[in-house]
């Protein structure tokens, strides 16, 4: 046993809570008690089953307002993207590319490289399993920046009341999209990149 | 020890598994402020600093003195046709309650407020003892804890949806950020340098320690 082999090579798991290696017979982590398991459960039925969940919610949370502008007693409902294109024809293009950029591209991209990296455990990619991790890590990184629009709807709301002359209201998109975002991160959390590298040892092997 | 076997445990304490591609990488030639990384698939395994209980400490005192204070003042003020609109940093999620949104305002006040301020709070009782090498009881459960909420905690895309806000308000009246904002500001970089400081390894290593001695 040493460095330079893989843990479950040599029958250890690694404890992900607090790193402890222990045989691949512990049901529970000797150091803190957390559950065990060499890889992550089920980790690529999870991973697609809440990705699909995700996709089905972005759809609501597109086509429903995700805030009301109420002036003057007119209601004005506004879309995530009719938010963007309303911002860029009032000239605030940098705000405009932040909120398309984690509202739209950040959600999106992720779908597609979560969908890819779940491709890629059983099938091979012109990809190396190093640039396929730092895929992965750059993934599980931006996910929680998506909650920025649902923030804004939040200060917004809270913010702005004028009486009756201008008041804004929370839509039922802000709480789908919230939801893509927190099921798009545990999504995230559910793959193992182990499982990449697995599949390259065993390649090794046959060849 | 906990395990029987004792001459396999104390080779296997100086070895981790890379979390990202489960390499084993031996550390324990590792000195004071150096970084383990793996050389398979590059994953940060750990960073060994010698005061680094008492820097996480620092953040995380800091970090609570200026949470209070972010709770207490008025956050963002909002004028416009003689009208004028205050708010405190509570009020934003109590808003969303407000008009029938309860499961996002819980969600927001979570993820801004509650969360942040239990890991802050668990991160003292956590790091004290730690610090002055004393075991406690709380330890094992209060390190887990914290491994498990801090990667829900969204302080610093709180700061980034208050900026959005305000440049796409600001054609609309006049708005003033409060003293609560600078607070809150403060805080977001105090809680993000309190958990970068904590590492993983090295504290459930010392937590091990200690409850040996």
């Amino acid at each position: 046993m040493s460095a330079g082999e893989t843990a479950i090579s040599v029958q250890l798991a690694s404890c992900h809570v607090c790193c402890k290696l222990a045989p691949l017979t512990e049901h529970n982590c000797p150091r803190c008690g957390s559950a065990m398991h060499a890889r992550k459960n089920d980790s690529i039925q999870r991973t697609l089953a809440l990705l699909i969940t995700a996709c089905i919610l972005y759809i609501p949370a597109n086509v429903y307002p995700i805030m009301i502008t109420d002036q003057l007693g007119v209601a004005d409902p506004a879309t995530i993207l009719g938010g963007v294109i309303l911002l860029i024809k009032l000239g605030s293009i940098p705000v405009a590319l932040v909120i398309f950029a984690f509202s739209v591209m950040v959600p999106i991209s992720k779908f597609l490289a979560m969908y890819y990296l779940v491709w890629t455990v059983k099938h091979r990619s012109n990809m190396t399993p190093r640039q396929l991790t730092a895929m992965y890590q750059v993934t599980e990184f931006v996910g929680k920046w998506s909650m920025v629009d649902v923030f804004v709807v939040a200060i917004l709301v809270a913010l702005v009341h004028l009486g009756g002359l201008l008041v804004i209201r929370p839509g039922i998109a802000a709480l789908s999209f919230a939801g893509v975002v927190i099921v798009t991160m545990i999504a995230a959390e559910s793959f193992d990149t182990r499982l990449i590298w697995d599949e390259m040892e065993e390649n090794k092997n046959d060849s | 020890m906990a395990t029987p076997d004792q001459s396999q445990t104390t080779i296997t304490t100086a070895l981790i598994a890379c979390h990202g591609c489960d390499l084993l990488t031996d550390v324990s030639e590792l000195q004071h402020g150096e970084t383990a990384d793996c050389p398979r698939c590059g994953h940060v395994l750990t960073r060994l600093r010698d005061d680094g209980f008492s820097r996480v400490l620092a953040f995380t005192v800091a970090g609570l003195i200026l949470l209070v204070l972010a709770n207490t003042f008025s956050f963002l003020s909002f004028a416009a046709s003689g009208l004028e609109s205050v708010i405190t940093l509570p009020q934003t999620p109590g808003a969303l309650w407000k008009y029938g949104m309860p499961e996002v305002a819980v969600l927001v006040a979570g993820f801004i407020i509650v969360l942040p301020a239990v890991i802050l709070v668990l991160l003292v009782i956590l790091c004290l003892p730690l610090e002055r090498g004393i075991y406690r009881p709380w330890l094992i459960p209060v390190a887990r804890s914290v491994f498990i909420f801090q990667n829900w905690a969204m302080v610093e895309v709180f700061i980034i949806g208050v900026i959005v806000s305000l440049v796409k308000i600001a054609a609309m009246a006049t708005v003033v950020l409060g003293i609560s904002f600078w607070a809150y500001a403060g805080f977001s970089i105090c809680f993000t340098l309190a958990i970068y400081n904590l590492d993983r390894y090295q504290c459930w290593e010392r937590i091990e320690q200690l409850g040996a001695a």
